[in-house]
């Protein structure tokens, strides 16, 4: 460690740290300084490639009888359209921002996994090159953006437009799933010291539910896309109603995902104007208690609403009513938030700014598409208005109004922070006005060509029905509404080439990221602080160069290492000190590797896709090889007088904590599943006359046991290496026995007659695959804690593996027993001939 | 973590988590009664909705059990599970008057 070096020394010790050189070099970053604004980039550029086709869509519609694009081209479009401004760019645009700023606005050095970051960006990226490599091929998804069944099914869909989007979008959602994870930890465990839950500003609060949102509403999608490119390349016919399949089974599980990801973008969105509009009032946000309430409700309420958007299916009139009822009350929880921030600017002493004019047009914009919601959550009125363009305007107002407004604002409120410099053109102003004029002229007169009864999708129009003038007027405000963006566009290159420069904080907000320098180290903060009050109520121009001198917490630079805290998750008191990974390729390798499996599984390779795999998995467990010490050191120096042990000596440290979300995570995808499999069995058509299967009860039996013992033997493992004993005997038998009820339950797969014939056979061919594959994963679990101990990785101090094994372990027996017991009572169903 | 934080934290979800448990409760035994024609099918979806609304009412009535160490997190707790419970009230109450399965 050095003696009291001076701020430019500590500077330049910690920049040698923490930099990503130039050169080829730049591929191998994992800081989220510069992973957060090349999401952002990519992200921007996805949505310039998503306003130009919602161009040709409204050139298209702008007159009667328009052959510009042909029916099939326009398909392609406006699903490529909705695809690409939901999953690539308003997912990651929101996970760019919170990438670059939450650790900033937490005061942590970077995010809890930044290898995870890198290798999130890379799948981002590789699975939107698919979708737009497809496009310009003339083969991109062509079924709307939510892809129905039976339409996207193989009989009329033969191509491989569907498949681009059910493995593409799968790709690309790994950087979601990832990120969800990673901002879950990253907010509960790597937060400045002393800054508790009730301390930490709304924002982290926004963020946290968003992402606990993301770990239950993503895994539906993925299972959806899963089962459906399952019966696409292989006839498991888990949609396909003449062999007791369900499309409406797609429809659950789309919308299970769909109608939360409307919250997951918006409450980032809520999380920026929470942040934004007390540093415009002058004052702190009104009601901190009653929005942590309100988000908390919003994210549970948000889940109960996803058959809003199936009112027309043929559901029974008592579950209508419970979706109608949650899909209005939904509006309550918004209303608090949007009252207490008119609350805030109306008790403070608002001054007006470019951000404000956003501000106000998120006001405007999403207000009128919260009414239209409550609207559309009345099942009589959803009826007549389902599939018009009044569902059009309404998403519109929703999405525009809930994230790309209140987006302009934040790039306007902390493009300062990004490049350093403050703009001095006016181009701004007229961009608001015309985005704000050109999307109202656009999407308002939507409402009316709804309620006059044009459907969505339609490619053309006959000239007598009255919507002429009305879809004229909305393409003349859909390039008013370009021009808009193009001059904010416009505006950023000038800011970034010609804005002035400025000291810390240009608006006097009270957030710590603005304690920073700007633009920001490749470290963040110097030192870390201490914080005594509530984290949107700081002062950044005075704490700022304090940190910079390195008083504070980790003040230094010891080993060469990444450090960082790690704090209790409630009390936000010192823990552990955090050693991050540094910056290495291997997050593109893996990333590589995974896009080979992914383009083998979507050309039909399918001899390739193990090589993918496996070296993906490889490839993964490489990683952990930088990781861990083979020796104790117990509480080390963090400055301000205190110590710390490492993170590998504390047994809730981010991993474990990680791995706990995964597992939820996972647990959705599984429930999911056996939801699928119930659904069928109670609802789908065609599973009358069926005959019972004699599934070998024995080997079912003999698997679950040896998944449990497997189980029962790492518990052990964990007992007698936090004991000081020897774990290794427990670890190498729970990996044998997972191995043992991986090869049965391959068995019982390879028993299953003719999964193609029937969707219950699919069913039980795929839960008994997955739970092979969990007795799989839970097997290298086990191997790996027996690797590192025999290492020296492992002591009673430093537990971490063997936890982990623990937690695969339990896993993986739990979902063996719950698979076998659905596989059995699908089994058992059916008439004896 | 402290006892109060734990506690105010577990709080915070715990009306939403029960309040989203009996939606798929109530969903499921309305699903089931239609698919196998159950007699008593009202009855037994008025007896889980008024079974699923006891805890939830519970969970509304929970203030900090000492007034001085009240935080913003116990507050904000408190509120989310009376707004749960107005949820449940809500939403579930169709179950006494829509029709089952049509």
């Amino acid at each position: 460690m050095s003696q009291t070096p001076t701020p430019l020394r500590l500077h330049k010790e910690l920049d040698r740290i923490w930099r990503t050189p130039p050169g080829i070099h730049r591929l191998s970053s994992v800081n989220h300084t510069v992973l957060g604004k090349r999401f952002m980039v990519v992200a921007l550029c996805f949505f310039a490639i998503g306003g130009l086709l919602s161009m040709l869509i409204r050139a298209q519609l702008a007159t009667p009888n328009s052959a510009f694009i042909g029916p099939e081209l326009y398909n392609q479009i406006f699903t490529m359209h909705g695809t690409v401004m939901m999953f690539l760019f308003a997912i990651p645009m929101f996970e760019g921002f919170v990438i670059y700023m939450l650790p900033k606005m937490l005061g942590a050095r970077d995010m809890a996994f930044p290898r995870l970051t890198a290798y999130g960006f890379w799948c981002y990226l590789f699975g939107g090159l698919i979708l737009i490599g497809a496009m310009l091929a003339g083969v991109a998804p062509n079924g709307g953006w939510f892809m129905y069944t039976p339409l996207s099914s193989k009989p009329y869909t033969p191509g491989i437009n569907a498949d681009v989007w059910l493995l593409g979008i799968t790709f690309v959602e790994i950087s979601a799933v990832t990120a969800a994870i990673e901002i879950f930890v990253s907010i509960l465990k790597m937060r400045a010291p002393g800054m508790s839950l009730t301390r930490m500003p709304l924002m982290g609060w926004y963020m946290l539910v968003t992402s606990g949102m993301m770990i239950i509403g993503f895994p539906p999608l993925i299972l959806g896309s899963i089962l459906l490119e399952l019966e696409r390349a292989f006839e498991l016919p888990f949609f396909d109603p003449t062999r007791g399949g369900d499309p409406l089974l797609w429809q659950h599980l789309f919308w299970l995902f769909g109608h939360p990801e409307v919250y997951i973008i918006f409450l980032p969105a809520a999380g920026a104007l929470s942040t934004i509009i007390p540093v415009f009032a002058q004052r702190p946000i009104l009601g901190y208690r009653a929005i942590i309430a309100a988000i908390v409700a919003m994210g549970f309420l948000s889940f109960g609403l996803w058959v809003h958007h199936m009112f027309t299916v043929g559901i029974p009139h008592l579950a209508l009513a419970f979706f109608s009822a949650a899909s209005a009350l939904v509006a309550i929880p918004t209303a608090v938030q949007i009252f207490a921030w008119l609350g805030t600017l109306a008790s403070g002493r608002p001054r007006w700014d470019i951000p404000m004019l956003y501000v106000f047009g998120f006001f405007f914009v999403f207000v009128i598409g919260g009414l239209t919601g409550v609207m559309l959550a009345m099942v009589p009125f959803n009826t007549q208005a389902h599939d018009t363009y009044f569902v059009v305007a309404h998403l519109h107002y929703v999405l525009v109004g809930g994230f790309v407004f209140p987006m302009l604002a934040g790039i306007y409120h902390w493009m300062p922070h990004i490049s350093g410099r403050q703009s001095l053109y006016r181009l701004s102003i007229p961009a608001f006005w015309l985005i704000f004029i050109g999307f109202n002229l656009t999407f308002f007169l939507m409402h009316l060509t709804g309620l006059m009864g044009m459907p969505r999708r339609i490619s053309t129009y006959p000239s007598n029905w009255g919507w002429d003038w009305l879809n004229l007027l909305s393409s003349v405000g859909g390039f008013i509404l370009t021009m808009g963006f193009a001059l904010v566009l416009a505006d950023m290159v000038l800011q970034f080439r010609f804005g002035r420069f400025f000291r810390r904080d240009p608006w006097s907000a009270q957030t710590l990221e603005w304690a920073t320098a700007t633009p920001p180290p490749s470290y963040n903060f110097a030192a870390i602080p201490r914080i005594d009050r509530r984290a949107d109520q700081l002062e950044p121009a005075k704490i700022g160069p304090v940190l910079a001198g390195g008083s504070g917490y980790l003040g230094f630079a010891r080993n060469g290492d990444q450090e960082t805290m790690g704090v209790e998750m409630t009390t936000g008191a010192p823990e552990h000190v955090i050693i991050l990974p540094r910056r290495t390729f291997l997050p593109l390798w893996t990333a590589l590797a995974t896009a080979s499996f992914f383009l083998a599984l979507l050309f039909g390779l399918y001899g390739l896709t193990p090589f993918g795999a496996l070296l993906t998995l490889v490839l993964f467990l490489l990683w952990p090889t930088t990781l861990g010490q083979k020796k104790d050191f117990g509480p080390v120096s963090i400055g301000m007088g205190e110590t710390a042990v490492l993170d590998v000596e504390c047994t809730s440290n981010v991993s474990i904590l990680a791995n706990r979300a995964a597992l939820v995570m996972n647990g959705t995808l599984f429930s999911s599943l056996l939801f699928g499999g119930l659904f069928l069995l109670v609802v789908a058509p065609n599973w009358q006359g069926i005959a019972p299967l004699d599934l070998p009860i024995w080997l079912a039996v003999v698997a679950v046991l040896a998944a449990s013992l497997s189980a029962l033997c790492c518990w052990m493992a964990r007992r007698a290496n936090t004991a000081g004993n020897s774990a290794g005997v427990p670890l190498a038998l729970a990996g044998l026995g997972q191995l043992v009820a991986l090869g049965l339950l391959v068995g019982l797969m390879v028993w299953v007659p003719q999964p193609t014939e029937h969707a219950r056979q699919a069913v039980i061919f795929v839960v008994l695959g997955y739970a092979a594959l969990h007795c799989g994963l839970a097997a290298l679990m086990a191997f790996h804690a027996l690797l590192r101990l025999h290492q020296g990785y492992l002591s009673a101090r430093r537990q971490t593996e063997c936890i982990l094994a623990w937690l695969w372990n339990g896993y993986a027996a739990g979902a063996t027993c719950l698979a076998l017991g659905l596989s059995l009572l699908l089994a058992m169903m059916g008439q004896i001939p | 973590m402290t006892p109060l934080d734990k506690r105010s934290l577990i709080l915070l979800v715990a009306g939403f988590t029960l309040w989203s448990l009996a939606f798929v409760l109530l969903y499921v035994l309305q699903a089931l009664g239609c698919a196998y024609d159950w007699s008593h099918h009202r009855l037994i979806l008025i007896a889980a909705y008024l079974a699923s609304l006891l805890p939830l009412a519970w969970l509304a009535l929970q203030r900090s059990r000492d007034r001085g160490a009240t935080t913003s997190l116990s507050t904000a707790a408190l509120w989310a599970n009376r707004a749960a419970f107005a949820a449940g009230v809500l939403v579930f109450a169709p179950v006494t008057f829509g029709s089952m399965c049509l």
